[in-house]
């Protein structure tokens, strides 16, 4: 066994909200491939808001996902409200967070009962599990029936919601809907403080992790609704600086967009949230949670199940503290006129925080959407999770054995992947990227190196990098285009060399000691606007951080190293391209070489 | 006798209107007893390429591999129900049918050669016959078990194409569009949700799909009426469910600037 090669495909993950699959290849006790596909096809609803009306936005941004609509909707009508300077009373306020209260009690319930739980007891699904543990269904089923209720109480359905409006709810119920929910509310409370304790007896893995927990944090309550963006590492940032900290972009095997905080893997959700923001909890469920084998702050991801359980009795609490004393309103919303503005908007939605941002103009149409949901930015750290569990459990183990294993790892992070998969205007992001690794005057461009009239032909080589994954070929691609150009043709003749390279590593210096001038070319990274490119001499290469071509990081490497080792001589100028229509390669590289 | 086998498929979606089966609570406990559920991802149950007397299908067509799964789970069922706007009218994704999806793709991923994205979110029936479709984004608990309970029956759920208007009336429901001249679709909508939205004090915006003889074009002329510009009129029609054909053609008759056409 111990020599073999493993590999596991998970072509649909069970019990995941959405389309993923996993990927894993393991040679020689080694992980060599691993993956989490996301491959729900694109939604585009970014784009689907450009144009549309604020009034019409919850009611959009609510389709995004099914579980969680409430948090789209908050996350957006909060940005809104911040655009056009509308403040919300307490009473708003308090009801928005009632209804919060419902969407984490029916998504946990649903997450624990149906998806995560039936991992830990041997059972492939809730309702197989149901016929040996009936009672502790049930309960389940019953505390996600209340939750339900309570988003309904507003909303007047569970999934999209109608009642959210910019500026409060389109009318208020009244008080003999609140005083029945109230009643069921109560009741609920000794069936959450069983639902803990039961799952505090379930044997869980011991996997211990150094992780970033991030979550919104408020002065004076269990943050959910508004707060400042922390993380146990020392962010403390106000929701509009998000962007300036936290980066998505895009990788081949996945629809998602992977979110990076300063470049790294970090955790959201009721883990990261209970880790960070425990001692705002009311004192009940601190005491609790005192006489729990299980302790926090947690670095053990399989806990994030009692998490949920805990924020499941804090909702219930929470809800019979806004219940006890509903009055209605005279206003359910407050009136206003709309104006042209940006706006952010970020809550806490059951599985991690959700970010938005707007951009409106004055007759208050939406004209830019940037929604960040969370489960892109634990995507990341599901990937490092799992190669690091898969080694603490145990290489060796049994095919089977690790698939479960790794599937378990991936619902404890209660992904959903309709939510993760979305539409992002990337273009100002990517050039921030770009940016940020390099100085700006090092970017020079249309500055063509590329004129062979001065060089030893003989002497001389195009190399184009790449890989055949799908898109990551743009060098080779150069290649062949610029093997059908007439004025390269001529030069081959003369001696000029193309050659294609895949992904070469320490090796390209073999390739580069032939020749005196050398152009390298190769793909820019998820980054730059379309049809760009980059000119970079060796010196320019070395002082790149490596996140802009999808092989820098081996290339300044390799460059670096050649150089320290006076291996090589060559002149070496790199073109960087960036195109997404590889049929247009020809024109870009013409306007690169000034043909 | 064996049990009736049921498989629920994922397309493009949100997957709410699963919910409809998940958030059934006990009943669904119950509904277990009365059918063999042999594929449904999310809730558990795992078998793609089963044979099932009823195939329940959430989502639209999106992508070349939808169709290929969409022919082979034609092919293993008996009966074929799509649930919800999305199944049965290609949803709100399908707002992108009326845009230029390469360049919106090209905006967003930086390898759009990898993104594997047909130019049209289209309903099931689009590609394969459908035998039984349940309206509404999303649709609810009633809908799923009275088509479920009908078919174990052996008889075809009653469907109901009367519009939300009538359901207000007999809520006695106080008409929003009458009295605050808010422009709601109800109208044109069909019935089902329980006209939620007006009950709420709001306007319905269509998520339930088209009524039977639904008057589309008068109702567009009143909101023009109540003073939205053209696009605006064209909006209320192009949003849930802008690929179903009368809410189609009303919005694009109003896109494309009828009345200055005219």
């Amino acid at each position: 066994m111990s020599t073999d090669t493993i590999k596991i495909n998970v072509p649909v993950l069970a019990r995941v909200e959405g389309e993923g699959a996993l990927e894993l290849c393991i040679e020689k006790q080694q992980i060599t491939d691993l993956k989490l596909r996301i491959f729900e096809p694109p939604r585009y609803f970014e784009k689907f808001l450009e144009g549309r009306n604020y009034y019409d936005v919850p009611d959009t941004v609510a389709r995004i996902c099914g579980i969680c609509p409430v948090a789209y909707q908050m996350s957006a009508v909060h940005a809104m409200e911040s655009i056009f300077d509308i403040s919300i009373t307490p009473w708003i306020r308090d009801m928005r967070r009632l209804m919060y209260c419902g969407e984490w009690l029916q998504s946990h319930s649903l997450h624990i009962h149906l998806l995560a739980a039936p991992d830990f007891l041997g059972f492939s699904s809730g309702i197989e599990m149901a016929e040996t543990y009936g009672d502790e269904v049930r309960r389940g089923l019953k505390l996600q029936t209340l939750g339900n209720d309570l988003i309904a109480f507003f909303g007047a359905r569970s999934v999209h919601p109608v009642g959210v409006r910019v500026g409060g709810f389109s009318k208020a119920p009244d008080k003999k809907q609140a005083a029945d929910l109230l009643t069921r509310v109560v009741e609920a409370k000794q069936d959450a403080i069983d639902l803990i304790h039961w799952l505090d007896t379930l044997t869980l893995p011991e996997d211990n992790q150094d992780f970033i927990s991030v979550a919104l944090h408020h002065d004076h309550e269990y943050a959910f609704n508004e707060g400042r963006l922390i993380s146990d590492h020392g962010l403390d940032i106000e929701i509009s600086e998000f962007d300036q900290h936290f980066k998505e972009h895009h990788v081949d095997h996945s629809t998602a967009l992977y979110c990076l905080l300063e470049g790294k893997p970090y955790l959201v959700g009721p883990l990261a949230r209970i880790n960070l923001n425990q001692n705002q909890l009311p004192d009940a469920v601190k005491t609790l949670m005192e006489n729990l084998k299980t302790t926090f702050p947690s670095k053990n991801m399989f806990h994030s199940m009692i998490a949920r359980a805990i924020e499941m009795y804090f909702a219930i609490l929470e809800a019979e503290k806004l219940l006890s004393h509903y009055s209605v309103p005279k206003n359910a919303y407050i009136e206003f006129v709309p104006r042209a503005g940006t706006g952010f908007g970020c809550t806490e939605a059951p599985r991690g925080f959700l970010w938005h941002r707007y951009d409106m103009d004055d007759a208050g149409c939406v004209t830019k959407a940037v929604i960040v949901p969370p489960t892109s930015q634990n995507q990341s750290r599901i990937e490092e999770d799992l190669k690091n569990s898969l080694i603490n459990f145990g290489l060796h183990q049994q095919k089977d054995a690790l698939q479960l294993h790794a599937e378990k790892v991936i619902r404890n992070y209660d992904p959903c992947i309709s939510c993760a998969t979305h539409f992002l205007d990337l273009t100002l992001i990517r050039d921030g990227q770009i940016r940020d690794g390099m100085q700006d005057e090092h970017i020079q461009h249309n500055l063509p190196p590329a004129d062979f009239s001065s060089v030893n032909l003989q002497q001389t080589a195009i190399i184009g990098i790449g890989s055949p994954h799908p898109g990551d070929d743009l060098g080779w691609l150069a290649i062949d285009s610029l093997k059908q150009n007439k004025h390269i043709q001529k030069r081959i003749k003369q001696g000029l060399s193309l050659h294609k390279l895949d992904r070469p590593g320490p090796s390209l210096i073999n390739h580069l000691q032939h020749y005196k001038h050398v152009l390298i070319i190769d793909a820019i990274k998820p980054g730059t606007t379309d049809n760009e490119h980059l000119w970079l001499n060796a010196n320019q290469l070395k002082s790149l951080n490596s996140t802009a071509s999808s092989h820098l990081l081996g290339l300044a490497e390799s460059l670096q190293l050649m150089h320290s080792l006076q291996l090589a001589h060559a002149d070496i100028d790199v073109l960087g391209l960036s195109t997404h229509q590889p049929e247009q390669l020809c024109n870009l590289l013409a306007s690169c070489f000034g043909y | 006798m064996s049990k009736p086998s049921i498989a629920v498929h994922k397309f493009s979606s949100c997957d709410g209107c699963q919910l409809a089966l998940i958030n059934l609570g006990e009943p669904l406990l119950v509904l277990n007893q009365l059918v063999d559920i042999k594929h449904f991802a999310e809730a558990g149950p795992l078998d793609e390429d089963c044979q099932v007397d009823i195939a329940i299908v959430e989502g639209s067509i999106s992508t070349e591999h939808d169709i290929q799964r969409i022919k082979k789970i034609r092919e293993n069922s008996s009966y074929l129900m799509t649930i919800g706007a999305c199944a049965t009218s290609g949803g709100i994704q399908a707002l992108r049918n009326m845009a230029n999806t390469n360049q919106w793709i090209s905006d967003i991923y930086a390898n759009p050669s990898v993104i594997d994205s047909l130019d049209n979110s289209s309903a099931i029936k689009d590609y394969v016959k459908v035998d039984l479709e349940l309206w509404g984004c999303p649709i609810n608990k009633q809908q799923m078990l009275s088509a479920i309970r009908a078919l174990l029956f052996g008889v075809m759920p009653e469907q109901d194409a009367e519009k939300v208007c009538m359901e207000c009336k007999r809520q006695q429901t106080v008409c929003v569009m009458v009295t605050k001249n808010e422009p709601c679709m109800g109208p044109v909508t069909r019935t089902g949700c329980g006209a939620l939205c007006p009950h709420a004090g709001r306007d319905c915006y269509g998520c339930y799909g088209p009524a039977e003889n639904a008057n589309t074009h008068a109702l567009a002329n009143r909101f023009h009426g109540f003073g939205l510009v053209n696009e605006e009129v064209a909006r209320r029609f192009l949003f849930i469910n802008s690929a179903a054909e009368a809410f189609h053609q009303e919005g694009a008759l109003w896109k494309n600037e009828f009345w200055t056409a005219k």
